[in-house]
């Protein structure tokens, strides 16, 4: 630690740390600005998605050929990046690594909201969205659907509650200080902080609960995104089958989710003032991170690329070459270069890491990412084993339509507003622990 | 519109070219080839065995003997195999360009055996007017009949077939008809299966005798759909039979849904997947419900000030 810039020694006392943390939360012009252009992006889009609804899924490029397309793959990006949830906040948490306390909340806002999102986009991806309740009723166990919708609402419960249990004392504090807060804020900071008064007793009672789901969600956060994976790795397919599909798409996620983190740390940063608190160490640490997961990406990436492209067996020549040199060369290489070699080679120099180049550097890293679940994809399903004969033009191609495109939006705009309502309501960094973190008493009134 | 004309013009002189150049490359057999003979004699028998090779592997192109009704190919349309044009040639040339094929003409060197091209020839060679009148010596001519029916014995024990073929004289006498080929089939499960064998002529007695294979599973009682038709339909028309009979070896047949599998039904998946699944959801369900259990606790400790 000894080659970190020199923190500026501030004195941080309890009543600064909350007057700092709780002040974007009450008086934040540009924030309100944000939501309503939010607001206005998801009403405007949601109406692509009512012509799907009344239209059926024809309104989209997907046909008999491509039958999962965009939205499958935002799918699986939202899965990746809500995984940073259970990397940074249980793994980097059970490890008692420190620089992580500041921005763990962060990391369980964005793992919320997309995971959220993500179980919505599978529902956006339906014909007849009133009918998802049969995948429970009339659900095979045999089959990954099944698996993977009891996933994500599992995933989606304890990143929740990974939310809230921590977040309990900070909302004690809520209850105390937000005196102008809206009644229903009142009532939610009143119910949510559990008569929290930070007794010897409550507190060791609140960190075991917390341990228990740490340790509860690094199973399921792997289940998530291998289950994900074996979506996929559970048909024959060219592509897909592929025995390294499970820890590829985690290694993957991992870095997807690093990428978002640090992206949304430099706007928390920036947009609420809290250079104190996320610091450049936390950006340096992240970046160094970011290099261990790429690193570890890529080494799959390797395998799973060059193995199968050194034997070039039937099938898998066709999609091989289509990715290498073909038509959806262009996708892969940016993918790879811009979303992972690249960036490690940037970010093994310290002045990569300093927060506005790793910001950068990030959503470089989110593009290619995303890119490269559009490439895992749809590739794979324009070359079916047994072709259909004389196949209209439009089942041999695929292009997301307008409203496909709109729907997306919608997602994302979506995905950013759960995130925004929740950094609006919640302190979005841990105001007990930085407190605990620094020695300072802290004191919550009843 | 002199620039069409033009095109119009080069065309048509192009096809006329096409034409000659066509007519030009005459197919011809060496003299060596066309002097070998068929061994085969122009018996019914011979003549019927040839015409089902010639409905399996000529019939698509070159259509029916003297009809007419080939594929109508470009440049050259397939020859009308029944045509005294055609017959013109010797059993040896035919021969040879059955087995050699050319342009559009396959080779039918490998496809088929000898004896099968032989056999083909002499069909074709039934349609020979020239020669004719040399053949049907050995044929028998059964008489003029009428209401031609199959009746069929079956022997369990001996799992033998016997079918018999008559039909009704003008004056009123059911009559047994000789020397007629019959297709003994059973229904498997995509078609039938014939299992005629290599004579299946109706002897003196009109009669044909057909051994039921012994290692041919049936369903669970045995019963075997059996179908026996007269196999040329040009000499009473359409004349079939059929029966279910207890000739095969019962079988019990399996339904791949009927097991636990990875394939089957929700009701029929492997115990282990249902175990994984339903334990992996009350172990991590359940101790998401102790902790929010706790949870609700928490407000009461916070009168436990030690």
């Amino acid at each position: 630690m000894n080659d970190l810039p020199e923190q500026k020694e501030t004195t941080l006392s309890f009543e600064k740390i909350k007057k700092d943390i709780l002040r974007p939360m009450q008086n934040h012009k540009g924030l309100e600005l944000w939501i309503a252009f939010l607001v206005t992006v998801i009403s405007v889009c949601a109406w692509a998605y009512y012509v799907q609804l009344r239209d059926g899924l024809g309104v989209t490029g997907m046909r008999d050929y491509v039958s999962w397309g965009l939205y499958i793959a935002n799918f699986v990006f939202f899965v990746a990046v809500s995984l940073v949830g259970m990397l940074i906040s249980s793994i980097l948490g059970l490890l008692r690594i420190d620089w992580i306390t500041p921005i763990s909340r962060i990391a369980e806002i964005i793992a919320v909201a997309f995971v959220a999102v993500a179980g919505l986009v599978i529902i956006m991806d339906m014909g007849r969205p009133d009918r998802v309740v049969n995948v429970l009723i009339h659900g095979r166990f045999q089959s990954p659907i099944l698996w993977d919708i009891t996933v994500v609402t599992t995933y989606l419960t304890i990143s929740l509650l990974l939310l809230i249990l921590p977040m309990i004392p900070d909302l004690a504090i809520c209850k105390n200080e937000l005196k102008k807060a809206s009644p229903f804020l009142k009532r939610l900071y009143n119910l949510l902080s559990f008569g929290y008064i930070n007794t010897p007793s409550q507190y060791k009672h609140l960190h075991k609960m917390i341990r228990t789901l740490m340790v509860l969600i690094v199973p399921v956060g792997l289940a998530i995104h291998t289950v994900t994976s074996w979506l996929f790795a559970a048909t024959l397919r060219n592509g897909w089958d592929t025995t390294i599909f499970g820890p590829y798409f985690v290694a993957g996620a991992f870095v997807a989710g690093s990428a978002g983190l640090i992206v949304a740390m430099y706007f928390f940063r920036v947009s609420y003032k809290l250079k104190d608190y996320i610091t450049d160490v936390q950006f340096d640490n992240m970046g160094k991170l970011m290099v261990a997961v790429c690193l570890v990406y890529l080494y799959f990436n390797l395998n799973e690329f060059l193995v199968p492209g050194y034997k070039m067996k039937t099938g898998d020549d066709v999609h091989l070459t289509e990715l290498f040199a073909g038509h959806w060369a262009i996708m892969f290489w940016s993918s790879q270069l811009l979303g992972n070699v690249i960036p490690i080679m940037l970010l093994v120099t310290k002045k990569f890491r300093k927060p506005f180049p790793i910001m950068v550097i990030s959503l470089f890293i989110l593009a290619g990412a995303w890119i490269k679940r559009y490439v895992i994809v749809i590739p794979t399903l324009l070359h079916p084993h047994l072709p259909i004969q004389n196949v209209p033009q439009n089942f041999v191609h695929y292009y997301p339509t307008a409203i496909e495109i709109s729907v997306t939006v919608l997602s994302f705009a979506l995905a950013l507003l759960i995130i925004t309502v929740l950094s609006k309501i919640f302190p979005v960094v841990p105001i007990c622990e930085i407190a605990e973190q620094k020695g300072i008493e802290v004191k919550i009134e009843a | 519109m002199k620039n069409a004309i033009k095109i119009i013009a080069s065309l048509f002189l192009l096809f006329a070219f096409s034409a000659t150049v066509t007519m030009a490359q005459k197919w011809s057999a060496p003299a060596s080839a066309k002097k070998k003979q068929n061994p085969y004699e122009a018996s019914t028998k011979n003549i019927s065995s040839g015409k089902k090779i010639y409905n399996i592997n000529c019939k698509s192109c070159h259509g029916d003997a003297t009809m007419g009704n080939m594929l109508p190919l470009q440049p050259v349309a397939p020859s009308d195999l029944g045509s005294q044009a055609f017959l013109m040639q010797t059993d040896g040339e035919i021969y040879y360009k059955v087995n050699k094929g050319n342009g559009a003409m396959p080779t039918f060197e490998k496809t088929l055996s000898d004896e099968d091209k032989w056999m083909v020839i002499t069909y074709l060679r039934s349609f020979d007017q020239n020669k004719k009148a040399s053949k049907k010596i050995a044929e028998v001519i059964n008489p003029e009949v009428s209401d031609v029916r199959i009746l069929l014995d079956i022997n369990k024990e001996d799992k033998r077939i016997i079918a018999n073929l008559s039909g009704l004289t003008k004056k009123g006498d059911r009559v047994a008809l000789q020397g007629i080929e019959l297709s003994v089939k059973v229904k498997r499960n995509f078609g039938y299966l014939d299992i005629s064998g290599d004579d299946a002529y109706t002897n003196e007695k009109g009669e044909v005798s057909v051994q039921f294979p012994k290692d041919l599973p049936a369903d669970r009682e045995g019963h075997v759909n059996l179908l026996v038709k007269v196999t040329d339909d040009a000499y009473y028309g359409e004349v079939i039979v059929d029966r279910i009979a207890s000739l095969g070896i019962p079988t019990n047949p399996v339904n791949p849904l009927d097991e636990r599998a990875m394939w089957g039904t929700r009701a029929n998946a492997p115990i282990w997947i249902i175990l994984s699944y339903v334990g992996g959801v009350i172990c991590i369900w359940g101790v998401i419900f102790l902790v929010l259990f706790q949870l609700i606790q928490l407000p009461k400790l916070a009168k436990n000030k030690e």
